[in-house]
């Protein structure tokens, strides 16, 4: 038996660092199935596809106007959607790296963009307060559905499968369930940067503007633990579960990656993390299936890929 | 005609007398015109035979019908295919014709007149030189030199001459003479002098040198006067001043200008240094010669060549002011300004009166002084205007009916004064005189008020009567507002209302004056006396408002500190109520208590295409799609296909079942995105058999003892009884076989036309079971198949013929018959459809198949054949 039943430690030796990007990188991405991959998207206007392992660069891509500022990979990897400051979302082949659908429609920034679970669904939010679904499978330009209830930029987005989840600058998160035909709104009451639910679906986790994050239950609108010592007062930086939802990371301001216990809320060593990115940490994700690795991306123009050094 | 000639026309056989032969060739005169085009134009002409046409004589206005208003090719366009648009000419191999459109090129005749009498208006403002003064400009610039002019001259196009230069040119003057007449030579000079010094300053007695005889014996034109031109002004400079100009100069430019006499000759006249007297005179100092261009104003770059040169002029002019005393001290000693004389006489003094004392005793009084203005004030209104103007001025009728002496009209009564009875108003006469005496005893004299703010060093409390005092505090709090004032207030009120000054009346706030307590404590008693309330029967009148809105509260005078306090004070209350008004939500959400305060639950609709894309049930189906089982017709068959669903495990019904709940949208039925497409023929129920009964039954039949809720039961009882034995008897032999044919529910699906069949009994067997089968089946399976083609659907008859066939064709007739029978028995059972005793029927009929394997293809055969019979059961269908 470990002799400790907490969490696992942390994956906390850089493994790779990429740094291509010219300028702040805003979204980072794992591929989907093996997640052998990374696709980042940054203030330089591209996308960039990384072997995950080696650090390699695979593929630039290079269509939007503007920065990038979310990304989203289909099911089967095959095509990836992006958004950003130009008001609309290209929809692009991976393979040939060109885009194969150009969605306008949006009055202002795209914040967020994710599919749904079989990519024939894509759903947008953005500065201008909407939410869209776009239907992938007809080449209809209108969006299937506008859920225009936020009441300031929408800034984050999940996809579930049959509830789509919106956090919103106002201070809401809401739950649009298919199923029951309801739109359930939780007021947090700070901006809200990131909603990342459990694998259940029952809980979510809430990333605010207040240097906290809140893990919400679904259900109930309740709110089981929150997390802080952290600093992230006025930029998106998206926090996540670890492996198998023991823990919660999120990078801060000042370029430290926290990590908390899920359960008891407490900040894991080292507290207070070392700091390991120059700028504020924009996007941190933990890899799907592998224990031990995880991405951050930050505004200083890095991704670092670290790895736990057991695994690795 | 010649009498020769009329010979030889004779000869030739002409008949000379014929009018032919006489005609005359010669025409004499002017022919008159033709009768039909000497009409008069102004001849009338009906308004419908008028018509408009252009100076060239082309139609002007055409009818609707012949071109439209002024359009066609009759007018604007040059072809009567109308306007073509010009066709692209390359002009790569001639550039060098290409030539640049002008816009005349665009325009017809019309524009070009226009831009042609336009051009007309421009020429009428030729520039006419009425005065000459171009010419003099030319050739009198200061600054031109001579090249310019000449330039100038050649280039510029002539000054055309004005009426009377051009008068005076043929009365023979010429450009550069002067107006009038002749002179002789002794005048002109005279005149050159007088235009050198100036009229009148040239004496009579001028020697003018005489010494040209010749000169003497022509007459000579005057000398041209200059014209003063004087000059325009446009700067900001003093009258006088020229830019440039030094102090000196505008100091002594009036000496100069008079004290100079006739001009010397121009030349080099003496210098600064020589004309000075003095020797101890420092030419290095900061003399006025030094400062020769120091200049009071700014001056122009340009000037500044005039003034550097050292004319004599101008150096007479400075050493002339030039002060004797070089360096003046004033009496503490500063030097005085160079430029400046000091003054030996002493500024006029300020004279000094003493104030007048004032008499003892004497205390200021600004009421005194204000009621006294305010006589003034009254005073000086303006007078009555007199005359017509009074009366145009503001006079009421009510003032025009007085000076008229009319009895004034009686007024709407305008206080409550008036409807009070007279012993009423007597009574509150005397209590309001009784109010006021007690108020002048407690108040004093009027004009003797408290001393005057400067003079305030002690606390003076008014007193008020103390009645005045207690009703002031039960009536209307004036400093609501306030509420630190308002304590004070009562506090005041409250130290009154006793007589003995039991209470202790209001301190002067810790920063507070003596003098503004004192005017605060003034306040407090007027306000006392003002909003005492009234008492007796007016009281009662009137309610006083609970509060009053004051507006936004103006601080008069000068912001002070505690006002700022004050007002942060304010504001924080203002924060403070705010926070209280936020809503519950955002309470909870700051306080941590998340829940069902910060979930908000609404219902949403998500688009139906969306639930398709999500894999989701349409959470709300419109409302006007019944779900299927509230249909009452298919009540029964809905239930018993869901039975048999169910039974079977065959998942096909069911769906089908639950898919027609799906919400139906009329935009897209029968599209490629309809999902109900085709659905309601394969969720086809059949009628409740009372229907069939109705139409098919016949009535003696009716009187059997069946049961009416099967739906079989009147197609069992049109078969003759006969044949109810005879099925009895076959039962137990017969059995297997059918109900290895008796249809499971999951095999009717997957009958279509081309395989189906129904069952008929071999004409062979038994004639009547056959007739009876036949007839079902022409009942059952014909309509069926009518009704429910391409279908496959699962109902009774079609899976008894069905199964019949799918026994026949691809049936293992090895299954255990036990099984199978159990099978048959379920599905009897749970089919509504089924009635017992013609499955019984049925399984005997199915019994020869089997039995007879060799008729196998012929069946089919045969009910190939039987097509006919089902025609015609089909149009019974229809009905």
């Amino acid at each position: 038996m470990a002799p400790s039943r907490g969490p696992p430690p942390l994956a906390r030796t850089l493994h790779a660092s990429l740094e291509n990007h010219k300028g702040s990188v805003n979204v980072a991405r794992y591929s989907k199935g093996a997640a052998q991959y990374v696709l980042t998207g940054g203030q330089d206007r591209s996308v960039r596809l990384w072997n995950a392992s080696s650090g390699a660069e695979i593929k630039t891509f290079n269509a939007h106007g503007y920065e990038v500022l979310s990304i989203s990979v289909s099911h089967d990897n095959a095509q990836f959607s992006s958004s950003g400051g130009d008001r609309s979302i290209f929809v692009w082949d991976v393979m040939t790296g060109v885009t194969t659908r150009r969605i306008s429609g949006h009055m202002g920034k795209v914040f967020a963009v994710e599919y749904n679970e079989d990519a024939s669904v894509l759903v947008s939010g953005s500065f201008d307060t909407s939410v869209r679904l776009w239907d992938l499978r007809s080449q209809n330009r209108q969006p299937i559905q506008v859920l225009d209830e936020a009441g300031d930029a929408v800034q984050t987005l999940h996809v579930g499968r049959t509830s789509i989840i919106t956090g919103s600058v106002d201070g809401h998160v809401r739950t649009y369930d298919l199923r029951k035909g309801e739109l359930r709104c939780d007021f947090i009451g700070q901006p809200i940067t990131a909603v990342v639910p459990t694998q259940d679906q029952q809980t979510i986790l809430v990333t605010t503007l207040d240097s906290h994050l809140r893990l919400m239950d679904m259900s109930n609108g309740k709110m089981l633990n929150e997390f802080s010592g952290h600093t992230n007062t006025s930029y998106r930086c998206r926090g996540c579960f670890s492996h198998g939802e023991v823990s919660v990371l999120c990078g801060d301001e000042k370029g430290q990656v926290w990590a908390w216990d899920l359960l008891d809320a407490k900040p894991m060593q080292p507290n207070p993390p070392p700091q390991v990115h120059s700028k504020v940490i924009t996007w941190t994700e933990h890899h799907p299936t592998d224990t031990g690795e995880l991405i951050t991306a930050s505004a200083d123009g890095t991704v670092k890929i670290w790895r736990h050094p057991n695994t690795a | 005609m010649t009498s020769r000639l009329k010979r030889k026309l004779g000869d030739l056989g002409v008949d000379t007398s014929s009018k032919r032969a006489t005609e005359n060739f010669c025409l004499i005169g002017t022919p008159l015109p033709p009768l039909e085009k000497s009409r008069d134009t102004g001849e009338f002409v009906p308004l419908w035979k008028q018509d408009v046409r252009d100076e060239k004589g082309r139609r002007r206005l055409h009818g609707a019908f012949t071109g439209g208003f002024s359009a066609g090719y009759f007018n604007t366009v040059g072809s009567k295919e109308g306007w073509a648009p010009s066709t692209f000419v390359s002009s790569r191999s001639d550039r060098a014709k290409k030539k640049a459109a002008r816009p005349e090129d665009f325009m017809d005749e019309e524009d070009l007149q226009e831009i042609r009498d336009s051009q007309k208006l421009v020429d009428t403002t030729e520039t006419m030189d009425f005065s000459g003064t171009r010419a003099a400009n030319t050739d009198g610039g200061p600054e031109d030199d001579s090249i310019t002019g000449m330039l100038k001259a050649s280039l510029l196009p002539a000054p055309s001459d004005s009426a009377g230069a051009r008068i005076l040119k043929k009365m023979g003057w010429k450009l550069g003479q002067g107006i009038g007449p002749r002179v002789t030579w002794k005048q002109r000079k005279q005149q050159d002098l007088e235009a050198q010094h100036g009229r009148g300053l040239v004496p009579d007695n001028v020697k003018i040198p005489d010494d040209d005889d010749e000169a003497k014996k022509h007459m000579y034109p005057p000398r041209d006067i200059p014209v003063m031109i004087v000059p325009r002004k446009d700067n900001h400079h003093g009258l006088g001043y020229k830019p440039g100009m030094s102090l000196n100069e505008s100091l002594s430019g009036s000496q100069a200008g008079s004290s100079s006499g006739p001009k010397l000759a121009g030349g080099f006249g003496l210098g600064a240094l020589n004309d000075a007297d003095e020797d101890d005179l420092d030419v290095y100092d900061s003399g006025p010669s030094a400062t020769r261009n120091r200049t009071a104003y700014d001056t122009i770059a340009r000037d500044e060549d005039e003034h550097i040169s050292v004319g004599p002029r101008s150096a007479r002019m400075t050493s002339g002011s030039r002060p004797t005393a070089s360096v003046q001290t004033f009496q503490d000693g500063q030097p005085v300004l160079p430029g400046f004389v000091l003054s030996d006489r002493p500024v006029a003094e300020d004279r000094w009166f003493p104030l007048p004392e004032p008499p003892s005793g004497w205390r200021p009084d600004p009421r005194r002084v204000w009621n006294s203005d305010k006589e003034n004030i009254q005073a000086q209104e303006p007078p009555e205007p007199s005359g017509h103007g009074r009366w145009k001025n503001n006079v009421s009728a009510d003032t025009r009916g007085s000076m008229l002496g009319e009895k004034p009209l009686a007024k709407g009564s305008r206080s409550v004064f008036e409807y009070m009875s007279q012993k009423d108003a007597e009574r509150l006469k005397n209590t309001s005189a009784k109010f006021q005496a007690g108020s002048l005893d407690s108040t004093g004299p009027v004009p003797s008020p408290p001393p005057p703010p400067p003079a305030a060093t002690s606390i003076v409390i008014r007193r008020i009567d103390p009645h005045v005092a207690q009703a002031a505090l039960r009536g209307f709090q004036p400093f609501t507002a306030d509420p630190a004032k308002q304590a004070r207030y009562k506090l005041y009120l409250q130290s009154q209302t006793s007589e003995d000054a039991s209470q202790s009346p209001p301190v002067p706030l810790p920063n507070q004056k003596i003098d503004e307590f004192n005017k605060e404590l003034e306040d407090y008693a007027t306000a006392a006396q003002i909003f005492k309330p009234m008492s007796g029967a007016m009281a009662s009148r009137f309610t006083s408002a609970a509060i009053i809105d004051h507006g936004p509260k103006v601080h008069e005078g000068l912001h002070t500190p505690s006002q700022e306090a004050e007002e942060k004070a304010r504001k924080a209350e203002e924060v403070k109520r705010a926070e209280e008004k936020v809503s519950p939500k955002v309470h909870a959400a700051k306080m941590g208590m998340f829940g069902p305060l910060t979930r908000e639950s609404t219902p949403w609709q998500p688009a139906r295409l969306l639930c398709k894309r999500f894999g989701v049930k349409d959470p709300n189906p419109p409302p006007d799609m019944p779900p299927p089982d509230s249909m009452p017709a298919s009540e029964a068959a809905a239930a018993s296909a869901e039975q048999a669903a169910s039974a079977s495990g065959s998942g096909i019904q069911r769906e089908l079942e639950s898919a027609g709940s799906g919400p139906r949208d009329l935009r897209n039925i029968g599209l490629g995105e309809d999902e109900s497409q085709g659905r309601d023929i394969l969720t086809y129920t059949k009628p409740s058999m009372d229907v069939f009964k109705a139409i098919f039954a016949s009535d003696e039949e009716d009187s059997d003892d069946e049961d009416a809720d099967k739906p079989d039961a009147p197609l069992k009882e049109a078969v003759p009884p006969t044949a109810v034995p005879a099925a009895d008897t076959s039962v137990d032999k017969l059995d297997p076989p059918s109900i290895d044919a008796l249809p499971r529910p999951s095999e009717p699906t997957s009958v279509d036309l081309g395989t189906f069949k129904p069952m008929f009994i071999p004409r062979e067997g038994k004639g009547k079971k056959t007739e009876s089968g036949k007839d079902r089946d022409k009942e059952k399976g014909g309509k069926k198949r009518k009704k429910e083609k391409k279908t496959g659907l699962v109902s009774f008859a079609m899976e008894e013929d069905g199964g019949d066939e799918a026994s026949e064709l691809r049936a293992p007739k090895e299954r255990p018959k036990k099984k199978k029978r159990k099978e048959k028995k379920d599905d009897e059972e749970e089919d509504m459809w089924v009635e017992k005793p013609p499955p019984e029927v049925v399984k005997e009929m199915v019994i020869d198949k089997p039995a007879l394997p060799l008729a196998d293809t012929p069946d089919l055969g045969e009910r190939d054949v039987n097509g006919p019979p089902r025609g015609r059961k089909r149009a019974i269908d229809f009905l």
